[in-house]
C-alpha cells in the first residue's frame, strides 16, 4: 500500500506528468515507426524468406537498376512535378477570383468546390475509370466527339492516361487547395490594398506585389503536401487501372512497384529496397525545401 | 464605378457557375447512372444518355436486399472510423497538450520526431509494418487497421498549436486549487479544446473513412473489409457487380454529404487544418 | 513484441483510470473500444460454413471467388453424409483475389495463420510450389487416377511426380464462334483446321462483314499462350528460369502481328477478355471468334445475354494439320497447406470434392467448369440436359470436343519457378509493346529486352 502511493505520487507529480502525456506518441513512434524504418533498411540488404533471412549485400539495389523501376521512378517524379504545376496556380487563381469584392454567393461556391474532397478516392476512381472508358458512349469520348474528334482509347496510351490521372487529381484537390489559399488571402490586411489603390496600382500590380508574396507561406505548405502526395501516389493509379498492372506500366509508380515486388511477388527484400529509395528521395526533397524556404532558422524556436 | 462592379460580378458568377458544374459533373454522372442496369454501363459506357422510361430503382433494391456484403462493409467502416476517431483524438490531444504545456527533457527531440513522422509517407514502411502486424497477431482484424495509426502526428501538431495560445498561468491557478495534472487536462483543457476536437474529428474521420491502401493490405475476409476496399473488390473480373458498384458508390457519398451540409464550417476547418498556420 | 503491445495498452488504460481519479468521467473512451471489439469478433456470419455437425473436425478454406463458397460448403455436407464417422465442419473465407493470395503467401512465410486448404490462382502458384508450402496429394489422387484427366493434376506438380493441387479452372481451350457473323460471311468453322485456314477465313469475314475475326489481349496472355503451347513452347524452362525470348514465341508474335496488320485481329477493347469494355463489345457482336478455355462459357452466359443461341464451340486451329489440338489453359488450383493439423482429412476431403462424381456434377452444373472425370463426358444425363444453361446457350456441344481431345497428351502451361514473375511482365509490358505500342520492333529483339526486366529471385 505504501509503495503504491509513492508510485502514485510520482505519477501525479508535475515532473512525471508530461512524460505520461507524451507516452502514447513515444510508444507508437517506437513500435510503428522507428522499428519498421530500421527493419526495412535491414531487410533491404537481405533475402527475406520463411526459413530465416539471409544477407545478400547490395543485390536488391542492383536488381533495382532495371527499366521497369526507372519507369516507375520517372512516372512518380513526373506526376509530382505536373501535379504541383497544376495544383498551385489553378487553386490560387480561383481563390483570388472568389475572394474578390465583386463576387457574390462566395460560401455557396466554396462549398460546391469542396464536395469532391469528400468522396472516397475509390468512388472517384470508379467514376473516372468509367468516364474514361474506351467505348464510344463513354463520357469523355462523347465530350471529344462533341468537338469533332474520333472516340479514343484513353487508358492504354501514355498521354491520355496522364490526362486522366491529372484530371482526377485536379478534381479531388482543387477545392481543398483553394480553401488553403482563401484562408491565406483572408490573413492579408486590407489596408495594404487600400494604400495600393491610393498609389494608383492596377489589379495585376496588386496581385504581383501584395498578394503573391504574402501568400508564400500557403504556397509553401501546398507545395509540401503536393510533393509528398505526388511521390507517394498509388491509389489513384490502382483504381484507374483496376489493379496494379497498367498497359506497359504507364501508370506504375514507385509505391506501385513496391507493392508489386513486396506484396504481389512476395519479394520483401526488394520491396524494402524500393522503400528505402523512396525514403531517401523524400528526405532529399525535404532538405532542399527546408533550405530554399530558410525554415531551418525558424524551426528552432 | 458601380456599374463596372456589377458587370464584373456577373462575369465572375458565370465563371464560377461553370466551374461548379464541372466540379459536380462526375458525381451527377454517377448518380444518374445508378438508375440504369449495370449491363448498360458495359455496353454503352458511363454517360448522361438515360432513358428515363426504363430508369428504375432496381440497383438500390438489390443493394438493400441484404444479399450482398455491402452493409457489412458499411458497418465495418463506420465502426473503424468511430473507434479510430475517438482513440486518435484522445491520445493525440494528450500528446499535444504535453508538448504545449510542459517543459521537459527531450521535448524538442521528441517534437522533431513528430515532424519527421509527418514528413515521411507511410507507404515507405508499409512492408515492415505489414510484417509487424502479422507478428502481433492482429492481421485481418480491425485493430490491425487502427493501432499503427492510433496516434496521429498531424493531430498532435494541431493540438499543440491550438493550445500554445492558452496562457500557462491558468495551470498554476488550477494547481493551487488542488487539481492534479491529469485533472487539469480532463476538466479544464478538454472543454477548452472542444472546437478543435470538432475540426480534428472531421479531419480524422474523413481519412479513416476513405482510407484504402492500408485496410486493403491488412484485412482479408470479405466480412471484415471496409467499404472502400469492398467497393474496389466489386470491380473484379469474376463477377457482374456493376449494379451494386454504382448504387453502392452513390450511397457511400450520401451520409458524408449530409454531414457536410450540416457542419460545413467544421469540415472546411478540419480538412484544411494543416494550412492554418503552417 | 506482443508483450510490448499489451503493456502499451495497459499504459493507455492506466492514464484513463488516473483521469477518472480526479473525478472526471473520462472512461467513455475505453468502454467504446471494448464494445467495438465485441462487434468485430461476433460478425463473420456471411462466411460460408456447412451444416454444423457435432464433433466434426474443424477445417478452414480460403478462396477468392464467392461462387466457390457454395461449392465447398455443399461438398462438405455431402462428405458428412458419406462419412458419418469422420465428419468435418468447414469454414470458407473469401476475399479479393490479389489480397487473398498475398496474405496466404505471407501467412505461409510466417508459418502460422494459414488455412488447411486454399484456392490458389495460377499466377501465384509457382511461388507456393518453389518454397514447399504445399502437401503432395498423390496418395489421395491415385484411387481416382483412372477416371480423371491426369494432365489437369500433373500441371500442379514437380519433376519428382508429386502432385500438389487439383484444378478449378484449368480448361480445355476451344474456339467460340459467333455464328451470325460466320454465316453472314459464309464460312463454316468446322472447316478451319490450321491457323492459316483461320487467317484466310478471317480475311473473308472481314471482307463480307467488316468485322475482325478475333482479338488479342494486351493485359493478359491467352491467345499467345495457346499458340505457344500448341508448339510445345513454354514461358519458363525446365529449371523454372524465365525463357520468353525464344524463336517459337517470336513466331507467335509475328503471326498475331500479321493478323493485326491485315485487320482480322483487333486489340481487345479494355485490353483483356475480362474487362467491361470487352464484354460489351463481345455482346454486341463486335468480333467473330475468340479462343479461350471452356470455363469461359460462364462469361458468355453472365455477360452476353444477346448472344444466347448464336455461339458455337469448335476446336482450336493448329499450326500444322495433325498437330495436337489439346491445350489446357487457365488454372486456379486447390491445395492443402503443409501447416495443417489435419493432413489426411484435408487431403481426402479435397480429393472427394474435386474428383468425385458429385463434385464434378456440381462444378459443371453450377459453375460451368468442364468435368475432370472423363466418364461424365458421355453421360447423357449431363451432356444431353437441355435445361443446363451452358448447353442451351451454345449451338454445339462442348462435350464433343472433350471426347475428341481425349485424356492423353494434353499440353498445360509450366507454372513452376519464375512463372509468377514472368507472367507479370508478359501481361504488363510484353504484349502491350508487341501488339500495340512498339509494333515495328523486331519480335526477337523485343522479347530479349522484355526478358531482361523479369525480376526472379530463386
Amino acid at each position: 500500500m505504501e509503495k503504491k502511493s509513492v508510485f502514485r505520487k510520482f505519477l501525479y507529480s508535475q515532473k512525471a506528468a508530461p512524460y505520461v502525456f507524451v507516452l502514447p506518441f513515444v510508444l507508437t513512434f517506437l513500435i510503428f515507426f522507428a522499428y519498421p524504418i530500421v527493419d526495412t533498411i535491414v531487410m533491404s540488404f537481405q533475402k527475406v524468406s520463411g526459413g530465416g533471412n539471409e544477407w545478400v549485400g547490395l543485390k536488391n539495389y542492383q536488381t533495382l537498376l532495371n527499366p521497369v523501376f526507372y519507369k516507375a521512378l520517372k512516372n512518380s517524379i513526373l506526376y509530382m512535378i505536373l501535379s504541383c504545376a497544376l495544383m498551385i496556380p489553378i487553386p490560387m487563381f480561383l481563390a483570388t477570383m472568389l475572394n474578390s469584392k465583386a463576387m457574390k454567393a462566395k460560401g455557396f461556391f466554396r462549398s460546391i468546390m469542396f464536395i469532391p474532397a469528400l468522396t472516397s478516392v475509390v468512388v472517384a476512381g470508379v467514376i473516372f475509370r468509367l468516364m474514361f472508358g474506351e467505348l464510344e458512349g463513354s463520357f469523355m469520348n462523347q465530350v471529344i466527339s462533341f468537338f469533332g474528334m474520333e472516340p479514343m482509347v484513353w487508358l492504354r496510351r501514355t498521354v491520355p492516361v496522364w490526362i486522366a490521372l491529372l484530371l482526377l487529381c485536379l478534381w479531388r484537390w482543387t477545392g481543398v487547395n483553394m480553401m488553403y489559399y482563401l484562408s491565406g488571402l483572408q490573413q492579408i490586411p486590407g489596408d495594404l490594398y487600400e494604400s495600393a489603390d491610393i498609389d494608383g496600382a492596377s489589379s495585376i500590380q496588386k496581385f504581383r506585389y501584395i498578394t503573391l508574396p504574402l501568400l508564400k507561406p500557403t504556397t509553401v505548405y501546398v507545395l509540401t503536401i503536393s510533393i509528398f502526395g505526388g511521390m507517394a501516389m498509388f491509389t489513384e493509379s490502382y483504381l484507374l487501372f483496376n489493379g496494379n498492372n497498367s498497359p506497359n506500366n504507364v501508370g506504375l509508380t514507385v509505391v506501385g512497384y513496391l507493392y508489386r515486388m513486396g506484396l504481389t511477388q512476395n519479394n520483401i527484400g526488394l520491396g524494402s529496397a524500393i522503400g528505402v529509395v523512396l525514403l531517401i528521395i523524400v528526405l532529399i526533397l525535404n532538405v532542399i525545401q527546408l533550405i530554399l524556404n530558410g525554415t531551418f532558422s525558424k524551426k528552432g524556436d | 464605378m458601380k456599374k463596372k462592379n456589377t458587370v464584373l460580378s456577373v462575369l465572375l458568377i458565370i465563371f464560377f457557375v461553370i466551374v461548379a458544374l464541372i466540379t459536380i459533373l462526375p458525381l451527377l454522372l454517377l448518380f444518374v447512372s445508378s438508375f440504369r442496369p449495370g449491363s448498360d454501363l458495359m455496353r454503352y459506357g458511363l454517360n448522361f444518355d438515360v432513358n428515363w422510361a426504363t430508369a428504375n430503382l432496381d440497383n438500390y433494391q438489390l443493394l438493400f436486399s441484404g444479399q450482398n456484403n455491402y452493409f457489412t462493409w458499411y458497418k465495418n467502416s463506420l465502426v473503424i472510423t468511430v473507434v479510430q476517431v475517438v482513440l486518435a483524438l484522445f491520445l493525440s490531444a494528450c500528446v499535444g497538450y504535453g508538448f504545449a504545456m510542459y517543459n521537459f527533457k527531450f521535448k524538442n527531440a521528441l517534437f522533431a520526431c513528430v515532424l519527421v513522422v509527418m514528413m515521411i509517407p507511410t507507404e515507405v514502411i508499409i512492408l515492415p509494418l505489414y510484417q509487424l502486424v502479422i507478428k502481433l497477431g492482429i492481421m485481418d482484424s480491425m485493430w490491425g487497421i487502427i493501432l499503427p495509426y492510433v496516434v496521429v502526428p498531424m493531430l498532435i501538431f494541431f493540438f499543440r498549436q491550438y493550445l500554445s495560445g492558452i496562457p500557462k498561468d491558468f495551470l498554476d491557478a488550477a494547481r493551487v486549487d488542488g487539481c492534479t495534472e491529469y485533472g487539469i487536462f480532463a476538466r479544464i483543457m478538454v472543454p477548452l479544446m472542444k472546437p478543435s476536437f470538432a475540426a480534428m474529428g472531421i479531419y480524422q474521420g474523413m481519412s479513416s473513412w476513405n482510407n484504402f491502401l492500408w485496410p486493403m493490405i491488412v484485412v482479408r475476409s470479405q466480412t471484415k473489409i471496409t467499404l472502400p476496399v469492398g467497393l474496389q473488390s466489386l470491380m473484379s473480373p469474376y463477377g457482374n457487380n456493376y449494379d451494386i458498384l454504382i448504387a453502392g458508390s452513390c450511397f457511400a457519398i450520401v451520409p458524408i454529404l449530409i454531414l457536410f451540409i450540416c457542419f460545413q464550417s467544421y469540415f472546411i476547418e478540419g480538412m484544411t487544418a494543416g494550412g492554418v498556420k503552417g | 513484441m506482443k508483450r510490448k503491445l499489451v503493456s502499451s495498452l495497459l499504459c493507455v488504460a492506466m492514464v484513463a483510470t488516473m483521469l477518472a481519479g480526479c473525478g472526471g468521467s473520462s472512461d467513455s473512451g475505453s468502454s467504446d473500444s471494448g464494445s467495438a471489439e465485441d462487434t468485430s469478433s461476433s460478425d463473420g456470419e456471411t462466411q460460408g460454413t456447412n451444416t454444423f455437425v457435432d464433433g466434426g473436425t474443424e477445417l478452414s478454406l480460403w478462396t477468392f471467388q464467392e461462387l466457390h463458397v457454395g461449392f465447398w460448403t455443399e461438398m462438405a455436407d455431402k462428405w458428412n453424409e458419406e462419412n458419418p464417422d469422420n465428419p468435418i465442419n468447414l469454414t470458407v473465407t473469401t476475399g479479393e483475389s490479389h489480397s487473398v493470395q498475398q496474405k496466404l503467401l505471407v501467412a505461409c512465410q510466417a508459418g502460422e495463420g494459414t488455412p488447411d486448404i486454399a484456392d490458389i490462382e495460377i499466377g501465384y502458384y509457382g511461388s507456393f510450389l518453389k518454397d514447399d508450402y504445399l502437401l503432395p496429394l498423390n496418395d489421395v489422387v491415385e484411387p481416382y487416377q483412372n477416371d480423371v484427366v491426369m494432365s489437369r493434376i500433373e500441371m500442379y506438380g514437380d519433376q519428382e511426380d508429386n502432385w500438389y493441387g487439383i484444378d478449378f479452372h484449368l480448361g480445355a481451350s476451344v474456339c467460340y464462334y459467333n455464328m451470325d457473323i460466320m454465316n453472314e460471311a459464309g464460312v463454316d468453322p468446322s472447316t478451319i483446321v490450321t491457323w492459316d485456314d483461320y487467317y484466310n477465313a478471317g480475311l473473308t469475314v472481314l471482307e463480307k462483314t467488316g468485322k475482325p475475326m478475333c482479338a488479342v489481349e494486351t493485359a493478359d496472355l491467352f491467345l499467345p499462350q495457346l499458340m505457344m503451347l500448341e508448339k510445345g513452347a513454354q514461358y519458363v524452362d525446365e529449371d523454372g528460369q524465365p525463357n520468353i525470348a525464344t524463336q517459337d514465341h517470336a513466331d507467335v508474335i509475328d503471326f498475331i502481328r500479321k493478323m493485326i496488320d491485315a485487320g482480322i485481329c483487333e486489340i481487345a477493347p479494355g485490353g483483356g477478355f475480362h474487362t467491361e469494355e470487352w464484354y460489351g463489345h463481345l455482346n454486341d457482336g463486335g468480333v467473330a471468334s475468340i479462343a479461350m478455355p471452356l470455363w469461359y462459357m460462364g462469361r458468355f452466359t453472365d455477360y452476353c445475354p444477346d448472344l444466347n443461341g448464336k455461339m458455337a464451340i469448335y476446336e482450336i486451329p493448329v499450326w500444322n494439320e495433325g498437330d495436337t489440338r489439346e491445350v489446357l489453359q487457365g488454372g486456379t488450383g486447390t491445395s492443402v497447406l503443409k501447416f495443417t493439423e489435419h493432413e489426411d482429412l484435408a487431403k481426402e476431403f479435397l480429393a472427394f470434392a474435386k474428383l468425385s462424381e458429385e463434385g464434378n456434377r456440381y462444378e459443371w452444373e453450377e459453375l460451368g467448369f468442364d468435368p475432370i472425370r472423363s466418364s461424365l463426358w458421355t453421360d447423357t444425363s449431363i451432356t444431353e440436359n437441355q435445361d443446363n444453361k451452358f448447353l442451351s446457350y451454345f449451338q454445339t456441344n462442348p462435350f464433343d470436343i472433350l471426347v475428341k481431345n481425349g485424356t492423353e497428351g494434353l499440353t498445360a502451361p509450366n507454372i513452376s519457378g519464375s512463372y509468377s514473375a514472368t507472367y507479370n511482365v508478359l501481361v504488363s509490358t510484353t504484349y502491350a509493346n508487341a501488339f500495340e505500342l512498339s509494333t515495328d520492333q523486331d519480335a526477337m529483339e523485343l522479347l530479349e529486352s522484355e526478358q531482361s526486366t523479369i525480376v526472379y529471385d530463386e
